[in-house]
């Protein structure tokens, strides 16, 4: 048996509203202490025992990141790496990867590749459709069986009215939840029918104007926000809007929900740190979809985000090579990376007192398990010992040449935090040399 | 001519200086800059172009063309060579891009020939500004996309002032296509650098959002918007960058938006008309008005060009060597 003593910490626990200083003891992979005064008597035998001084640090669940893209160039497996030395615990990954992830047996296969206990959980999601006209339903409850914890067609809009009916009668049987990237293709001129040459680029209006890019109006998300909440509303599915970004879309949820109708909905950083103006240089790596918005829409974003309208802050991590990024605007790839800068983007939120820090962890750790249903560890006696330490008031500078994944929209920026350790059922998966130092005693 | 020219003539007589050695876009250039250029482009205008001075000689201009276009790359071809500078065509709309070499790898291909200057025209926004971010030589943007074609304004400018005599206060109307046009673009930017009032029409399809936001006032009535108007400026219907529901037909379109004498009636006397090329006839404009000597101004636009852009690649060429002295 070993043992691991966290003095003097800090827990954050956001599913019991848990928030105080304590000592917390860990034996093997399980939580057995979490006290104000340090209980000698849980620890028995003559056994190794390591104590870290955490005064001044925080500990909380592991986060969760509900939207990973895992691209042509990348491997699940450094992902999964790169996602635990940012405090990610658990992640949810797009089907619109090659292989589709659009059948029961690559879901299975997702997850045995996967099973590497030191490093984070990899969820699923299953394609909605089998093919990417997004008009033949896949097998839903087969892939469900094997774990897919939701149904999307990814970065693409679940488009045809009947399909998405359909989909959500059938997922609301087998009670899985349908994730929308809410998007009028026909309106953004991204459909199939649309040739190159009219392809909607950004946001729609004065800069569009200006640097002659092709705009994509911001109605051509609430327009598939409103119909589906018609269908929602009918079929009494579980619906959850993807990386919402406008103000009316945001209105239109929040209406919604006090209506009752089961929606959820989530936001990536972008959407509430950057707005249009950025694309002022044609820089490719804010090229990214939904495209970047207005500052209204920005700010209404974080109205949603503090009066729970937003459910969960996910990186929508969409890494993109460099050779697709160093092109002129139109030919760029769409897309950004955003799991290394997740949780210090929306640790942002609470230095500029937006919201409290509480609050910042369980939209990124807690509420995203709950909208999926995801059982993760809570941090509480006899649980198991997955859970992450960090400082919150530490200076930090996100570098992409630091990063693993580009491009970082955030290149350069100050920000404020680091994660120390990311614990997984005990498991030491990663502790940075800062929280070494803090090593007080190991027998 | 020459008297309605603020600067002596001494100043003139040299190339002019510019705070970039590139020039990607008319928005956020200095008026001083431009009255500099266009200065010297009315020099050369009137200079006797067997009198050229060929100081250029041993500069290499390449340029480069991803999209087809005959009178603006023999306009700069013809620019480069009369003053002096050798000049190397490359079409580059199914060479290498069909074999998959990326846009930044051509264009260094290209910058390790080391030429002096780019000349570039490319079917994406932006792409200029691109090469000059990665490669070592002055860029001039020859049309980005729908973002600006900053020569084709400084022409249109130079063409005004030499039959108007000035930009400031005049009413000018730039009529049709503005979503897809850069033309457009950098005319409004250099026309409200100048102090000129500028309005534009076009079918509520063809006008992009916010546009009163780059100072313009917007009119989708022709009537209204060329009343009074001391420029009637027309643009082409880019139908390669259309999807088929902007505009119902071209008759329908022609009957709404192309300049006939009626429309024009409505605008100053003294009114002239103005193209960039190339103009469907019976379109965007009644044939006749279109050769009316008298009021349309469209081959004399032409002929600017060339002016402008000899103005032009001197003052680059001659920015980036003055950068080069002081670095060392």
């Amino acid at each position: 048996m070993t043992y691991t003593i966290f003095k003097s910490i800090n827990v954050l626990n956001p599913a019991t509203n848990f928030n105080e200083k304590s000592n917390v003891v860990i034996r093997n992979n399980k939580i057995i202490s979490i006290s104000k005064k340090f209980n000698s008597e849980t620890i028995t035998g003559n056994n190794p025992i390591t104590i870290y001084d955490c005064k001044g640090l925080t500990m909380s669940p592991g986060l969760m990141d509900m939207r990973v893209n895992i691209g042509k160039t990348e491997n699940l497996e450094i992902t999964q790496k790169i996602a635990l030395k940012n405090g990610i615990t658990s992640i949810v990954i797009l089907p619109n990867q090659t292989p589709k992830l659009n059948n029961p047996s690559i879901i299975d296969h997702i997850h045995r590749q996967s099973e590497n206990i030191i490093l984070p959980r990899v969820n699923a999601y299953g394609a909605a459709t089998k093919d990417d006209a997004g008009l033949e339903m896949s097998e839903l409850g087969l892939m469900s069986e094997m774990g897919a914890v939701g149904f999307t067609n990814g970065n693409k809009s679940i488009r045809n009215s009947l399909v998405m009916r359909r989909l959500m009668s059938y997922s609301k049987m087998i009670n899985r939840p349908i994730i929308q990237h809410a998007e009028d293709e026909d309106l953004s001129g991204i459909s199939q029918a649309s040739t190159t040459s009219i392809r909607g680029e950004m946001n729609e209006g004065e800069i569009s104007t200006r640097l002659g890019l092709i705009g994509i109006p911001s109605c051509a998300e609430v327009i598939i926000v409103e119909r589906d909440i018609r269908l929602a509303e009918l079929t009494g599915v579980h619906y959850h809007v993807a990386h919402v970004s406008t103000r009316e879309a945001i209105n239109v949820i929040r209406r919604a929900k006090k209506k009752g109708i089961r929606i959820t909905c989530d936001t990536a950083p972008p959407y509430f740190l950057l707005n249009e103006n950025a694309l002022l240089n044609y820089d490719t790596s804010f090229k990214i979809s939904p495209p970047l918005r207005t500052e209204d829409d920005r700010i209404a974003v974080i109205e949603g985000i503090q009066d729970g309208t937003i459910d969960v802050i996910a990186s929508d991590h969409r890494a993109r090579s460099k050779d697709t990024k160093i092109q002129p605007f139109s030919a760029a790839s769409i897309g950004a990376a955003g799991i290394e800068t997740l949780f210090l983007l929306t640790l942002e939120l609470v230095h500029k007192r937006l919201i409290d820090l509480k609050k910042a962890i369980s939209l990124i750790s807690f509420n995203p398990s709950k909208v999926l249903k995801i059982k993760e560890p809570t941090l509480e006696q006899n649980e198991d010992a997955t859970f992450i330490i960090f400082d919150d008031s530490v200076n930090n500078t996100i570098n992409q040449k630091d990063l693993m994944f580009s491009p970082t929209p955030f290149d350069g920026r100050n920000v404020k935090g680091k994660i120390l350790a990311t614990f997984i059922q005990g498991n030491a998966s990663h502790v940075d040399p800062i929280l070494k130092q803090r090593l007080l005693n190991e027998f | 001519m020459n008297k309605i020219f603020k600067n002596k003539d001494d100043k003139i007589s040299s190339p002019v200086n510019l705070l970039s050695s590139h020039l990607l876009a008319i928005e956020g250039m200095q008026k001083s800059e431009i009255e500099s250029l266009l200065d010297r482009a009315n020099y050369f205008a009137n200079l006797d172009r067997h009198s050229d001075t060929k100081k250029l000689s041993g500069y290499v201009v390449l340029n480069v063309f991803f999209e087809n276009s005959t009178r603006t790359r023999v306009s700069f071809e013809l620019a480069a060579r009369r003053l002096g500078a050798e000049v190397i065509n490359i079409s580059l709309i199914n060479s290498s891009i069909k074999k998959g070499e990326s846009l930044l790898d051509t264009a260094s291909t290209l910058n390790a020939m080391r030429p002096d200057l780019l000349i570039v025209r490319h079917p994406h926004s932006g792409a200029p500004r691109l090469f000059a971010d990665y490669l070592n030589c002055s860029i001039i943007n020859a049309g980005d996309g729908r973002h600006e074609h900053p020569t084709q304004a400084l022409l249109d400018a130079l063409t005004i002032q030499r039959r108007i005599g000035h930009l400031e206060g005049l009413k000018i109307s730039i009529c049709g296509d503005i979503a897809n046009s850069r033309v457009a673009r950098s005319n409004i930017h250099l026309l409200n650098i100048m102090g000129a009032e500028v309005r534009c029409v076009a079918p509520s399809t063809l006008m992009p959002l916010n546009l009163e936001k780059l100072g313009v006032k917007c009119f989708n009535d022709m009537r209204e918007g060329v009343k009074d108007a001391d420029v009637v400026m027309l643009l082409r219907l880019q139908n390669e960058r259309m999807s088929g529901t902007e505009n119902p037909s071209e008759r329908e379109y022609f009957k709404f938006f192309g300049l006939d004498e009626a429309k024009l009636s409505l605008a100053s006397s003294n009114a002239v008309i103005m193209h960039p090329g190339p103009m469907n006839r019976g379109v965007e404009i009644a044939s006749a008005l279109a050769d009316d000597t008298n009021r349309s101004l469209i081959k004399t636009q032409v002929e600017m060009g060339v002016a402008v852009r000899m103005s032009i690649i001197e003052a680059l060429i001659h920015t980036k060597t003055n950068d080069l002295k002081e670095q060392k």
